[in-house]
């Protein structure tokens, strides 16, 4: 539908925006490896977060049906940057429930998504702006 | 004391104070034992992942900003991350031209994915901040980026002849007054000069200049002379704050999660140019 589209197209260019404000992005081309055209929502368990550069990943479990678990591998910022925004690697805990919006990777074998917002089920987003432990001030 | 005297006073002690506070600003630019600005500090330089932004491209003798045509250019190769269409946004030869469209990291080759060093002016356009240590001999640059360093001799030590060219170059300092000149030759020509792309050869001499202008900025310029790229000079102008004491240099590993890319295929792997040129 048209509305649904332009919706689309609209968050798409937030995306689009967000992945050029966001500077740890630069380090490689997430144009290359993430697909425009595959927008992702799911909400799933955390299982793990790897705080690691350029950029962190959080490992995201997802119920499926009469299938397997899919367990969705989610990109975020660099660590650095991360870590002075006030974020932590136990920001998350193995166990939490969330929902993450992005874009699957060009691969479909890869269970990587990319320029993704991770949002808590109180409706704050995780990684994200500054975190519980932004100290201010010099 | 006569009234006029008294008043007298309380003017000149006044006045004494305005000048002090106006005073103190420079007064607490710290400085080093040979009386030269102390450049010391971790230092919040702008992360510049485009060099060419429109209005930001600068004549170095008059710092106006040059005019380029900016027209599309419809043949150039696909963008790197986070930029847009190329166009003719800096003075280029037609060498230079011909390696601002041809530049493809993604289907070519990633220098930077692939964790090489990003070059003297990548380091310093990065996003993640450098830790400057200095001494009335030298100038020590700690790059948070991949955990690099540069090394930038001040009181006029000579390199040897014979330093072969190299992803970063070879610095010598020297001060125009109360400004820091720090010159970088002798690139490998692997490097571009920022995230975008925007190219240099191995002719490049790149010019930055650091001056404290008080206790918590730098002035940093940086100018491009490279006359087989560009048909003129041109520069940058930015400005440095110094970090909250809380916010300390750390150390980054670009290969911690890159290896994997680079082995899985997500990024390209870079290899040095076939047909690379001997200038």
């Amino acid at each position: 539908m048209k509305t649904e589209a332009a919706t689309r197209s609209w968050l798409a260019l937030c995306a689009a925006s967000l992945f050029v404000m966001l500077p740890a992005r630069a380090h490689h081309s997430t144009a290359a490896e993430f697909d425009a055209s595959k927008p992702v929502t799911f909400t799933g368990t955390v299982q793990k977060v790897m705080w690691m550069n350029p950029h962190i990943y959080t490992h995201i479990e997802v119920k499926q049906a009469g299938a397997p678990s899919m367990v969705y591998h989610v990109e975020g910022g660099a660590p650095n940057a991360l870590f002075r925004q006030g974020w932590r690697k136990d920001s998350l805990k193995v166990g939490d429930v969330v929902t993450v919006s992005g874009r699957r990777a060009k691969n479909p074998d890869s269970p990587n998504v990319g320029q993704a917002t991770i949002t808590a089920p109180d409706g704050h987003k995780i990684f994200s702006g500054d975190g519980p432990a932004k100290v201010s001030g010099d | 004391m006569p009234k006029s005297s008294t008043v007298l006073l309380v003017w000149v002690l006044q006045c004494c104070a305005v000048i002090a506070h106006a005073a103190a600003p420079a007064d607490s630019i710290p400085h080093l034992s040979n009386g030269k600005p102390d450049l010391s500090g971790h230092w919040n330089n702008p992360y510049t992942p485009d060099m060419a932004v429109k209005g930001r491209v600068l004549d170095p003798k008059t710092r106006q900003p040059l005019d380029l045509s900016r027209a599309p250019l419809p043949d150039a190769r696909s963008s790197a991350a986070g930029s847009g269409p190329r166009t003719l946004d800096l003075p280029y030869t037609e060498w230079g031209l011909k390696h601002w469209k041809s530049y493809d990291p993604v289907n070519d080759g990633d220098y930077a994915g692939s964790c090489l060093p990003f070059g003297m002016s990548r380091n310093i356009n990065s996003p993640h901040g450098v830790q400057l240590v200095q001494s009335p001999e030298a100038l020590a640059m700690l790059f948070e980026q991949n955990t690099w360093f540069h090394w930038v001799p001040t009181a006029g030590q000579k390199w040897p002849q014979d330093m072969p060219p190299s992803w970063n170059g070879i610095s010598t300092g020297h001060w125009d007054g109360d400004t820091l000149v720090i010159e970088t030759t002798g690139f490998n020509g692997y490097t571009r000069l920022d995230t975008a792309g925007h190219p240099h050869s191995k002719q490049l001499t790149l010019i930055n200049t650091l001056r404290r202008v008080d206790a918590k900025t730098i002035e940093h310029t940086v100018t491009v002379h490279d006359p087989k790229t560009y048909t003129r000079d041109w520069m940058n102008v930015r400005t440095w704050r110094l970090k909250p004491a809380s916010d300390v240099v750390m150390e980054y590993s670009c290969e911690e999660n890159n290896l994997g890319n680079l082995f899985n295929g997500v990024i390209k792997p870079w290899k040095p140019p076939e047909d690379e040129d001997e200038d």
